[in-house]
């Protein structure tokens, strides 16, 4: 029974030891610089074409042709800005 | 491509064909090549699993090893993004992942329809995840969740300019997550057919050099049909992170 036991231990530090090497070498670096510029190039274009489109809306809704579609592009654009601040974060931590 | 048709545009590939013409009032619901490719994949992956599990071998078969892969890679991407908290919606992502990875593969088949180079179904399915996500906010938070536009630490003058900005990057996530997989997926299947168009055009034999330059894109096509595959899933857990822990 004993002799059992100490196999048992010995196995766990086994996959403990395992487990470990796993977690450090996990999420390795898979992208490569297009996907990575093409990445950058969306959030900043998405938050563009959304900013855009509420503007619109806005103008639409209110009657204040051009002033919605000029703010919101800009709040749209410095969102982007912002996605890509965000993205750039996240990459760093990793 | 038939001598009649003489369409050689590499944009052909996209078309959509309908099959089995069926409309319900005005919305036309009919049966395409972009259905059929949906139907096969989840055909695919619905027998793949089912199968190579079957035996439940503990020493694996090499088919029962890739599954088991999959499994591991999505829940050890949960466990890194999410947490243990993630456990609940490895059937949400592993589902997108196994969906956009197994559409992008058949894709890759030679006459087949690639279903993710259509802006509709990428942003459908970024739809998904984008209104769950929200929902799944609400619930863990209810009212509180609308805290997750305010920046914590931040004067309070400044909030009137960036909760409007925090608003546009939430509202874009579905655009940006729709979009890259839509464009990488066209941009490479057009690639490919435009330096097929060289190999019939060159003169003499030197047609075979973009014919190499094919075998090499189709490799690099492939693994981009995994790349974004898992960049979707990678992007769903974080914002089922960002959900759960606001911040």
């Amino acid at each position: 029974m004993d002799n059992n036991n100490d196999k048992i231990s010995d196995l766990k530090k086994k996959i403990n030891s395992i487990e470990k090497s796993h977690q450090s070498e996990s999420m390795p670096k898979k992208e490569s610089g297009v996907s990575f510029g093409f990445k950058i190039s969306t959030e900043l274009v998405a938050a563009l074409v959304v900013g855009v489109g509420i503007g619109l809306l806005v103008d639409n809704y209110f009657n204040t042709k051009p002033f919605g579609l000029i703010i919101f592009f800009i709040l749209g654009a410095f969102a982007g800005f912002f996605n890509v601040y965000r993205v750039m974060r996240r990459i760093e931590k990793q | 491509m038939s001598a009649s048709g003489e369409k050689h545009s590499p944009l052909e590939q996209f078309e959509i064909t309908p099959f089995v013409h069926f409309e319900v009032g005005s919305v036309d619901l009919a049966f395409t090549n972009s259905s059929l490719a949906m139907v096969i994949t989840t055909a695919v992956i619905t027998l793949f699993l089912t199968l190579s599990v079957n035996t439940r071998s503990i020493i694996p078969s090499r088919v029962q090893l890739i599954s088991e892969l999959s499994y591991g890679f999505i829940a050890q991407l949960l466990k890194d993004t999410v947490g243990e908290q993630g456990r609940k919606y490895f059937p949400f992502v592993f589902t997108i992942f196994m969906f956009v990875l197994i559409g992008n593969m058949v894709g890759m088949l030679p006459y087949s329809f690639t279903f993710t180079s259509h802006i509709i179904v990428t942003f459908a399915l970024a739809a998904v995840v984008f209104v769950g996500v929200t929902i799944l906010g609400f619930a863990k938070h209810g009212m509180n969740f609308f805290s997750f536009f305010v920046i914590p630490g931040l004067p309070w003058y400044m909030l009137p300019l960036l909760i409007p900005i925090e608003v546009i990057s939430y509202l874009s996530r579905p655009i940006s997550l729709s979009v890259r997989l839509f464009a990488n997926m066209l941009a490479g299947h057009t690639l490919i057919k435009v330096f097929a168009m060289f190999v019939i055009t060159m003169p003499f034999y030197s047609g075979v050099l973009p014919l190499a330059f094919i075998v090499a894109l189709t490799g690099l096509e492939i693994l981009i049909a995994f790349l974004q595959a898992y960049v979707f899933a990678i992007l769903t857990c974080l914002y089922i992170n960002d959900a759960l822990h606001l911040h």
